[in-house]
């Protein structure tokens, strides 16, 4: 059984097709990176596997540990181990993340027929985690994302997939709107929760992310499908030689 | 022909009110100098009718459509069972079924803090009383003042500052009966209260309860306010309040409704003297078959006044929300500050929300600000907290809890969690 194998992926968003046959293999404790031009569905393929509402899947499939995921609700996926680091992380008011994070923790818990954490516990590992991550106590005391600037979001980002420990993480941008110190205190984040029974997916614009997570394979998605796989090095050869030449040769 | 048959049933509703008040007047407390008050109080009534759509200020809530008459005289029956603000330290007053059944004994009150059953006050021949029930221009308050039988009145002496907070706790809960109370809050110069309101109880049946308070704020003084309108089924709830605010005296209120088949706030508010406050925090959760109306005006008549309206509520199934907001502001009350903002969750396709501010300014150098929003729930929201596993229902309901939330900030550590936990069930049971 392989870990994650999604075959011939179509889907569309508002009646327009994004995906055209995209087929992707990914085993378990790998790192593969996605790495595409605007428009070619990097996001699409993202919202997808996390299960969002109005992104169809029209024919294909994703087996996720022998789970059909297109069959589940986005919070099934969530508790089967599936994980999205959103782009453009969503801001709550009046939910306090440390409420969020833990109500989330005790239902997926509940899903998987597991015992709820208890609160001390719970404030422990947070308290570990969140540090790690050069988050005050402050910051999650405030409502889920509210008012964070865009480097303090996607920490909130890690920090959640940190206490959520999904098998299979999905990074979309993960470093977009990243200075460069933000960016190594991500990555750092991410590579310390690289482990043989967990997976990524790390969808990214530019090779500079994949300098910090180094991927074990690197995929061109455009048009909705993956056009070209490798090493690492392919992200460097896109780099220099940009995605048209690339997109056109394959 | 229907103009015919409204006419007939017009005579009904407020004929059978007339002939109920002849039946019940022998039994109502009060000295002397009350029976003509009450007398005046229902001719009004059954001149002007109980109100209906036709109306402005009840366009989107017909009582008189709603009201099935035929009630009797609620009893007070024994309850059982945990309440709001039992383990709160504080001074309570019980009502149940519109009457009086304990105020605090005078010794256990701290100096300057007077409570008295509204009953006893009114066998007094207290002229200070007098001029707070007297016939008004609203059926309801006329209604009210024909038929109440209890109530409390509270008074707290200049510079008192009350420590513990006074609880007003009103249950009703027999079916196809009326309870009419009513209460007079007076602070004098520089005194502080905090006044919380409960009203409780659950029927099946309908049953109409009235009640009217009169808050009466001297300079300088400050009233901490919340009430819980927490009856459910049946009930039609009829509030009206009257603030009246002298110099720099300060209102902060915090209402919640939700539960009653119609429940309606009405609220006037007079900043009279300069640098008077009047803030208002409302929230409500309407249900399926529930209708619940907050219609508040606030008349700034002193210069420096300051007005806050911040309404928030939800709407499901074929619930009904409504939010009437009228700010005027006279010419002397230049340099007045006032805002409104309703703000709306619709949470399906049957509910409905209407909201009208309104604003009639008549000075030329104020702030006058108002808002309102409907909307749903955010999608995007939404799918965070579910692809953090979140299931559907929890996650609406966290995120409707999210945005009733600002009002129930308002509300004092002491019992704060209390009221929160009652209502995040109310809203469980809302189907969201």
């Amino acid at each position: 059984m392989s870990f994650l194998e999604i075959k011939d992926l179509h889907a569309t968003v508002g009646g327009k097709h994004i995906l055209n046959g995209l087929t992707l293999s990914l085993g378990e404790g790998e790192v593969h990176a996605i790495m595409g031009p605007n428009g070619s569905g990097k996001s699409t393929l993202s919202y997808v596997l996390a299960g969002r509402a109005g992104y169809d899947v029209t024919s294909g499939s994703v087996m996720f540990r022998g789970q059909n995921l297109v069959e589940m609700k986005a919070e099934e996926r969530a508790a089967a181990g599936v994980f999205l680091a959103m782009q453009y992380p969503v801001e709550i008011p009046g939910v306090t993340t440390i409420n969020f994070l833990r109500t989330a923790l005790n239902e997926q818990a509940k899903a998987r027929g597991e015992p709820e954490i208890d609160a001390v516990t719970f404030l422990k590992r947070f308290k570990a985690e969140r540090e790690k991550l050069s988050m005050n106590d402050e910051m999650v005391k405030r409502a889920v994302n509210f008012g964070f600037s865009g480097g303090e979001k996607k920490r909130n980002e890690v920090l959640q997939m940190a206490m959520l420990k999904p098998r299979l993480a999905v990074l979309d941008e993960t470093d977009s709107g990243l200075d460069i110190d933000a960016l190594k205190l991500v990555a750092g984040g991410v590579n310390a929760l690289r482990a043989p029974d967990r997976s990524f997916l790390v969808i990214t614009h530019y090779q500079r992310l994949l300098d910090h997570i180094v991927p074990d394979r690197v995929h061109v998605l455009a048009g909705g499908r993956i056009v070209k796989s490798g090493g690492p090095e392919l992200a460097h050869e896109l780099e220099a030689r940009g995605y048209d030449e690339i997109v056109k040769a394959a | 022909m229907a103009a015919a048959d409204s006419k007939v049933s017009t005579m009904a509703a407020e004929g059978e009110i007339a002939a109920s008040f002849a039946n019940v007047r022998a039994n109502l407390p009060g000295a002397g100098w009350m029976q003509p008050l009450r007398a005046e109080a229902l001719a009004r009534v059954v001149r002007d009718g109980l109100p209906h759509k036709r109306l402005e200020s009840w366009k989107y809530t017909d009582f008189r459509g709603k009201f099935v008459g035929g009630l009797a005289t609620a009893a007070g029956v024994e309850h059982s069972g945990e309440r709001l603000f039992d383990r709160l330290k504080c001074h309570r007053v019980d009502i149940n079924g519109g009457k009086t059944l304990s105020v605090p004994a005078a010794a256990s009150c701290q100096d300057g803090l007077e409570i008295l059953d509204l009953a006893q006050a009114l066998a007094m021949p207290s002229l200070w009383l007098r001029q707070w029930l007297q016939p008004g221009e609203l059926v309801m308050e006329n209604l009210n003042l024909a038929f109440a039988n209890g109530g409390v009145l509270i008074r707290v002496g200049r510079g008192v500052k009350v420590d513990r907070p006074v609880v007003l706790r009103s249950l009703l809960s027999e079916a196809g009966t009326a309870a009419h109370t009513r209460a007079v809050v007076a602070l004098e110069e520089g005194a502080e209260l905090t006044l919380i309101e409960l009203d409780d109880g659950c029927v099946e049946q309908q049953s109409l309860s009235t009640a009217v308070t009169s808050f009466v704020l001297e300079p300088g003084a400050r009233l901490g306010h919340l009430r819980v309108s927490a009856r459910e089924g049946a009930h039609l709830v009829m509030r009206q309040d009257f603030v009246e605010l002298e110099r720099d005296a300060s209102f902060e209120g915090v209402i919640m409704s939700s539960g009653a088949a119609l429940a309606r706030q009405q609220m006037h508010a007079r900043l009279a003297g300069s640098g008077a406050s009047f803030d208002l925090a409302c929230a409500y959760a309407a249900g399926d078959s529930q209708h619940t109306d907050y219609t508040l005006e606030v008349v700034h008549e002193a210069a420096h006044t300051t007005s806050r309206i911040l309404a928030k509520g939800v709407a499901s199934g074929s619930g009904r929300g409504v939010v009437q907001g009228k700010v005027v502001v006279r010419p002397e009350a230049q340099k007045s500050d006032s805002h409104q903002m309703s703000r709306a969750l619709l949470l399906s396709a049957g509910a409905e929300i209407d909201q009208k501010p309104e604003l009639e300014i008549f000075a030329d150098d104020v702030k006058c600000g108002h808002g309102a929003t409907i909307g749903s729930i955010d999608s995007n929201q939404m799918f965070y907290l579910q692809s953090r596993g979140i299931p559907e229902q929890e996650a609406r309901g966290m995120l409707v809890s999210a945005f009733m939330g600002e009002i129930a900030q308002r509300i004092p550590d002491a019992y704060r969690d209390e009221v929160e936990h009652w209502l995040a069930c109310r809203m469980k049971g809302l189907a969201l």
